[in-house]
């Protein structure tokens, strides 16, 4: 600074802050390197993202508002063999060839899945694409979904699709083999029906035209022996009586082989049935064939169970029968009825101490016209113990028999899943005759 | 024999089975007036006194009748089915007797409205107690309905 005479005196600094421009410098040089960095960033992520729709087996097509193509991806070409056009939305049909899955009507225009999501809907649906770029046609399956800005505006749709052809043609295939599993079924189903028919027609015809004969074969050799008896030799009449028995005798087998047939044909009416009572009344029944002899019958305990009861009575009919018939040379017969559990089944068992027979021949016991002993030994059919077996079979269960020659008999049949033991109280009154003898 | 007095109207076409029928019955003192038919169509002229029956009357029906089922031209169930389903016969007592024990038999013999079910036994013995059974109840101890035409007239008669 100069005084008045123009002589120094003093000096004046003007001081400037610059702090602030170099903040903005800094900023500015942050905001920049930023933005390179989003930039890199969005760079990787739109390579990412490209690398993901080249790879994806999905064909991605994508439109803006105005039905302009902004996204094809190399899927999308391969499936329907084109890429993204300039053409607008109504002429994409003709131009990809699409049509209606019945691959003949053109896809309508307005339904394309692709304008449908333009126009904000999200809709799947099936198509099939031909066109000269492609070998064969292909079906395909695509869903449409509209593409939004942040703020909710429609910006366009996209569509995601599949090449089907080969599903459907899977499809085909199983239903082609479903009807054809079908026709079987029902052809085999009408064999059986057919089948099951004539084994009626012939169960019929026996039960008809079978005994009629044997009637007047029997009748008329009574009538002889009862009307001529006084002019015929005792010897004739022998000979007419072992006719009339003859007669008797297959009269006999017809029913039991009918009683066979209609075991195969019933259908089982399962009920809670107590088999001490079903023995009881088999016991009673029998006692005529027990008349002059003596029999011990020890019943135990047995439990009450769903079967069915008429069949279940048919099976003690024949096992106690043949009990008592097979012990007919035993001063004191003993036949007893148990049970026993075995793998959380029931097993019933009815022993003897009969003739029994030889374990050798245990395979022919329950086959139909087997017989283990000669006709004057004891009588028989042949057909009980099978019709045991079926009886119990179609309870789904299983029956088998020990045996020692001269030592007895025992017959062992369970009664399968469906006929479990019903426990009740009720039962156990009457079961209170265990051991006991009746 | 007056066609219009039968007893019993036996329906069979086998031969041996009539001749075993009359015998029983016969040894019952059943068989005096017993009209054979050998087919459901002789049974139904019969019953409904058409064709050779012409002359018999609706008023004088039969006590009972025998019927087989297995008939030739019609058979049993159709015989049984224009008796029971018509006013002028339904009240005749009908018995099915035949070889078959088949369920479907009879239970379609009884919806017709069958008044028995025989199975006729191959034992003799037990065929001939059958027989005789049935004849002394039907005829003997069973009252039977008044035939329409003396219904008729019982009316008249209050």
């Amino acid at each position: 600074m100069k005084d008045a005479g123009g002589s120094l005196c003093g000096g004046v600094a003007v001081l400037r802050d610059i702090t602030e421009h170099r903040r903005a410098v800094a900023a500015l040089a942050r905001q920049a390197e930023e933005l390179l960095h989003s930039q890199q960033a969005l760079e990787t992520q739109t390579l990412m993202l490209q690398s993901v729709l080249d790879s994806i087996g999905e064909g991605l097509v994508a439109a803006d508002e105005t039905g302009k193509f902004i996204l094809w991806n190399p899927a999308a070409m391969r499936i329907v063999g084109m890429g993204a056009a300039n053409v607008p939305p109504e002429q994409w049909t003709d131009h990809y060839g699409t049509y209606l899955p019945d691959t003949v009507t053109p896809f309508p225009p307005e339904q394309n899945p692709l304008l449908r999501a333009i126009h904000g809907e999200t809709c799947t649906t099936e198509m099939y694409v031909r066109n000269a770029e492609m070998d064969t046609g292909v079906w395909i399956e695509s869903t449409g979904s509209p593409l939004k800005s942040r703020d909710g505006a429609a910006r366009g749709g996209v569509v995601a699709f599949r090449d089907i052809t080969q599903r459907r043609a899977d499809e085909r295939e199983i239903r082609k083999l479903n009807e054809e599993l079908e026709e079987r079924v029902t052809q085999r189903t009408a064999q059986l029906a057919a089948a099951n028919h004539e084994l009626e027609a012939f169960t019929y015809s026996v039960s008809h035209d079978l005994r009629a004969p044997l009637r007047h074969i029997g009748g008329f050799s009574r009538i002889l022996m009862e009307d001529f008896a006084s002019s015929m030799a005792p010897e004739a009449q022998h000979h007419l009586q072992r006719i009339e028995d003859g007669a008797r005798r297959m009269g006999l087998l017809v029913d039991e082989l009918l009683n066979l047939a209609r075991v195969g044909r019933y259908a089982l009416n399962f009920q809670v049935t107590n088999l001490n009572l079903v023995v009881e009344e088999v016991v009673s029944l029998l006692q005529p064939e027990t008349e002059g002899r003596v029999v011990s019958w020890k019943v135990a305990e047995l439990p009450s169970t769903k079967c069915d009861p008429i069949l279940i009575k048919q099976v003690f009919q024949n096992l106690l029968a043949n009990a008592i018939k097979f012990t007919r040379p035993r001063e004191l017969a003993v036949i007893e009825i148990s049970q026993r559990q075995k793998n959380g089944q029931t097993v019933i068992a009815v022993r003897d101490n009969g003739v029994g027979f030889n374990m050798e021949y245990v395979d022919k016991l329950f086959g139909v016209f087997q017989r283990l002993h000669r006709a004057e030994e004891f009588e028989g059919t042949g057909i009980g113990l099978a019709t045991v077996q079926r009886i119990v079979h179609k309870h789904g269960g299983q029956v088998w028999a020990e045996a020692e020659l001269d030592k007895g008999a025992t017959f062992y049949f369970t009664l399968g899943a469906e006929s479990a033991d019903v426990k009740s109280s009720e039962g156990k009154s009457k079961a209170a005759t265990a051991g006991a003898e009746i | 024999m007056n066609p219009n007095e039968v007893d019993i109207l036996l329906v069979d076409d086998s031969q041996d089975d009539i001749d075993l029928t009359l015998h029983a019955l016969r040894a019952e003192n059943l068989a005096n007036s017993i009209f054979v038919a050998r087919d459901g169509e002789e049974a139904l002229d019969f019953l409904f006194c058409s064709g050779a029956h012409a002359q018999r009357s609706f008023d004088s029906p039969p006590k009972l009748v025998l019927l087989d089922l297995k008939l030739p031209k019609v058979d049993g169930m159709q015989v049984l089915k224009r008796v029971k389903g018509d006013a002028r016969t339904k009240i005749i007592p009908v018995v099915l007797m035949t070889s078959s024990k088949e369920e479907q038999d009879l239970v379609i013999g009884y919806n017709l409205g069958a008044n028995s079910y025989i199975q006729k036994p191959v034992d003799f013995d037990e065929f001939r107690k059958a027989v005789k059974l049935l004849g002394l109840y039907w005829l003997v101890v069973n009252q039977p309905p008044l035939a329409t035409g003396k219904l008729k007239a019982a009316k008249q008669g209050q």
